[in-house]
């Protein structure tokens, strides 16, 4: 037998079939015609010796562009086809792959089948894929339980808080001593319940239900440097495995002060997730650099990776999601970054990631300094034994403050004023820009505070007049917006036009005082951009959109009365005139978008949605907000067409707000409606709502 | 006679090959069997009165184990992008692989089946989604490989889709 035709033989019975390319589609077959060819392709062109393979097999058809591109090429090494299957005369599966070589001029071409190894590959293939389900499925049943869990911790800790404002309450009463001694421990343990069932959630949720409600209780002030080389010096054996180099940035001056609000442990815990995230995606052999940098007034941490960069089909803000993750699967439940998010943006933070024009990615987030807040902040009494919130709260105002309220929603102005007057300080009313910058010129007031969208004049408008008015002058009103808006466009509009703080609606109690009053006390002191905080805690004067995301979560868990309740510090009178006067505006709102939608009138849908918005949000009504927040923006953007389902959800999520209020109307009724506590400059109708 | 070729396209698992093989034989098996590299099918159905054949085009799931190459794709005449109900993520992934087919192939006819609708206690996709996937062009069908929901009929639709192209 020939030498060639032994060859031949084996790779027959190797299963190999053999050809050699000729041109234009047309192949030599080498030796014999496999019977495994033949119970898929059918016999050997009878009487020829060449056949057209790419006839037979639409996979080789496909394959040959590139094998042709390859033998064209005159490359070495082979162009390979990859696996695929096709079925024999039997309809059994036949496993095969193709591969083209170019061996002394001549164009090969090999088909291989591959039954003899397949079921091994197949194995592992399956072994594989069948721990990714599985792995998958355990993440959604941990995020189900993560919701569960923290909805149980929620309505839990919602009657907690409830008492706490009663001790609250009942503290300034005037008690007897040994009642007084009651109270204040009723007080101290149902603080101490609390700060046990967040420690349950913290545990049992890891990183994020415990992040969305729990307090601040830090008053330390860490070095951020510090904390990056303590993670470097933690990581770098993980690294090192990886086959990733991990270093702390050399440039970065260790004597600077990087001092930051927050926590160090926390703030480890950021760089180890920012650390863990960048480890996932870096190439071996490449270098993770950790640093800080001084950034006017703020410190930017930052970890750059060599990687392949951020991924094109995610935007910036879902990597920071909850339970987002990278497309390859390969991180974990996706709560990383969101808690490194929610931690960052709490302590008046922002963070973000970009890919880097060298190559690679940063994953960055950038806090105040800390001698920022130790400028706004009071004593040191502060960071003693109670959570600083909670004191701070306690703690009368060191200077009664003159407050203009600008609301055209009567509710909000109301709820406001209240909350202001409880605390000591004077508040007027007035219903938009045009009154208030009226009302400043005939009067001074140490605080505007101001809504942003009002009829006639807006909180924008009304900033921008005032500050041109103060052009040439010392003289430098404070101005704190509060808005519903949502968008950091949004934010940096505010602070553009000229204001000095801005407040998220609903309005939270706490931090309506802390705002203030850092403002107040610290009047010119107070940078247009920063971020204050009172007492020792590290809130924002600026809310972020994810702490206004996180309260939208927490309220969307919420009753009415109990949302009400908290806003309200358990004021029953307030709350009662709040639902009264809901009750009586909303019915007439709703018919008054109703009118504009069968009228097509985008511009007054959007104006009585507007002002609607604001008044659900007192409640935590999240679901009818939203409604209301979506007909606003379809009249804002003249597209009517979805208006009538949206308004008819609202009207559906008004109908259960009014059930959820009637043990407060009910009560209403008996005791009478409560008398106005706030002056009202203009507006009288509000005013006889209010009797 | 015609041919046309179709690729399936999709996250693994999510019953690409099951429903190959419900419209090519009508069977359907319970358990998983991953595949590896491409399955190729064909299936002679009767479009506009004429006979042709549909060479399918079943590719693995792309996962960190396998990435599917572009090359497999050339050519094709449509293609079907499954995502599994049950599991919001392979929509996601699908869509996003759909990305990457039309910036390299253009437009071309295609619909997104979100699969093992049988399944409705472990559905994970919202209707407002599917609403918004509508308004975004895209022909959206609910398909079992498991009870042959819609199967039959978007092999059938995809052909006639892929002759009047």
């Amino acid at each position: 037998m020939p030498a060639g035709s032994i060859f031949e033989s084996f790779f027959a019975t190797q299963g190999f079939a053999l050809f050699e390319f000729l041109g234009d589609g047309e192949f030599r077959l080498i030796g014999t015609w496999p019977n495994w060819c033949q119970s898929m392709w059918g016999d050997f062109p009878a009487n020829q010796q060449n056949i057209r393979i790419g006839d037979v097999s639409p996979f080789l058809e496909n394959f040959l562009f590139d094998a042709e591109q390859f033998w064209n090429s005159k490359g070495s090494g082979s162009a390979n086809s990859g696996n695929w299957t096709e079925r024999d005369s039997g309809g059994r599966e036949i496993p095969l792959e193709a591969s083209a070589y170019l061996l002394d001029g001549t164009r090969l071409l090999i088909v291989r089948n591959l039954s003899e190894t397949f079921d091994q590959q197949q194995e592992l293939f399956q072994t594989a894929r069948d721990s990714l389900l599985v792995y998958e499925k355990l993440l959604r049943e941990i995020q189900k339980k993560e919701i569960l869990l923290h909805c149980i911790v929620h309505d839990l800790t919602q009657p907690l808080s409830a008492m706490n404002s009663v001790f609250h309450l009942l503290e300034r009463e005037h008690l007897p001593a040994q009642l007084k001694k009651y109270v204040k421990t009723g007080e101290r343990e149902s603080q101490r319940q609390e700060l046990m069932i967040r420690g349950i959630l913290e545990a049992f949720s890891s990183d994020l239900a415990a992040q969305n409600s729990a307090q601040e209780k830090t008053g330390e002030s860490p070095d951020l440097a510090d904390c990056a080389q303590r993670a470097v010096r933690e990581f770098s054996t993980a690294f090192r495995d990886h086959d990733v180099r991990l270093r702390f940035d050399p440039r970065v001056k260790k004597s600077a002060d990087w001092r930051v609000p927050g926590d160090a442990a926390r703030l480890d815990r950021i760089f180890g997730n920012l650390l863990e995230n960048a480890m996932r995606y870096s190439p071996k052999g490449t270098t993770v650099t950790v640093g800080v940098e001084d950034e006017r007034g703020f410190v930017l941490a930052f970890v750059d990776d060599e990687g392949p960069g951020l991924p094109k089909d995610q935007a910036e803000s879902q990597l920071f999601a909850l339970f987002s993750k990278g497309k390859s699967h390969s991180g974990k439940a996706g709560l990383g970054l969101y808690f490194c998010k929610i931690t960052v943006e709490r302590w008046g933070g922002t963070i973000g990631a970009q890919t880097r024009a060298q190559g690679g990615s940063r994953f960055w987030f950038r806090l105040p300094r800390a001698e920022k807040i130790v400028a706004a902040s009071h004593s040191a009494h502060m960071k003693k034994t109670a959570p600083p919130e909670t004191h701070h709260e306690k703690q009368k105002p060191a200077k009664r403050l003159r407050i203009l309220v600008a609301d055209d929603a009567d509710i909000n102005r109301e709820l406001v004023a209240e909350l202001l007057q409880k605390r000591g300080h004077i508040a007027i009313g007035v219903a938009d820009g045009r009154e208030a910058v009226a009302e400043l010129e005939k009067h001074d007031f140490d605080v505007l505070l101001i809504d942003e969208e009002m009829p006639n004049m807006t909180g924008l408008q009304a900033t921008q007049a005032i500050r041109q008015r103060e052009a040439g002058t010392t003289r430098h009103q404070i101005i704190i917006g509060f808005s519903g808006h949502a968008t950091e466009e949004d934010e940096r509009k505010f602070r553009d036009a000229g204001m000095d703080a801005i407040l998220s609606k609903p309005v939270n109690m706490q931090r309506l005082y802390q705002v203030l009053e850092s403002a107040s006390a610290g009047a010119n002191l107070l940078p247009r951009t920063s971020h204050v905080a009172a007492g020792g805690a590290t809130s924002g004067a600026t809310e972020t959109i994810s702490q206004r995301a996180a309260l939208g979560e927490s309220l969307a868990a919420s009753n009415a009365i109990a949302h009400l309740n908290r806003s309200t510090g358990g004021n029953l009178k307030l709350m009662n005139s709040l639902a009264s006067i809901l009750l009586a505006d909303a019915p007439k709102a709703l018919a008054r978008m109703g009118r504009a939608i069968a009228q097509n009138d985008a511009a007054e849908l959007a104006a009585a949605a507007h002002l609607l918005k604001g008044s659900l949000a007192i409640f935590g009504a999240s679901k009818a907000v939203e409604s209301a927040r979506s007909l606003e923006a379809m009249g804002r953007a003249v597209n009517l067409r979805e208006a009538p389902l949206e308004f008819r959800a609202l009207e559906t999520e008004f109908a259960q707000l009014r059930t959820e209020l009637a043990p407060l109307t009910k009560k209403n009724k008996l005791n009478k409606m409560p008398k106005a506590k706030i002056r009202r400059k203009t507006k009288p109708a509000a005013k006889r709502r209010k009797r | 006679m015609i041919q046309k070729k179709v690729c399936m396209l999709g996250s693994f698992s999510v019953g690409k090959t099951s429903l190959v093989r419900r419209f090519v034989d009508s069977i359907f098996d319970d358990k998983y069997h991953t595949t590896i590299g491409v399955k190729v099918d064909k299936k002679i159905v009767k479009t506009n009165g004429e006979d042709v054949t549909l060479v399918l085009w079943d590719i693995h799931g792309e996962d960190v184990y396998q990435k599917m190459r572009m090359s497999y794709l050339r050519g094709m005449s449509g293609y079907l992008l499954v995502a599994d109900g049950t599991r919001r993520q392979t929509l996601e992934d699908a869509l996003s692989l759909n990305e990457r087919v039309v910036q390299e192939f253009g437009k071309i006819p295609s619909f997104l089946l979100l699969n093992k609708c049988d399944l409705r206690d472990q559905w994970e996709i919202e209707p407002s989604q599917e609403s918004k996937l509508i308004g975004a062009g895209w022909n959206v069908f609910q398909t079992s490989a498991k009870t042959g929901d819609a199967v039959e009929k978007v092999f059938l639709q995809l052909a006639q889709a892929a002759l009047d192209k």
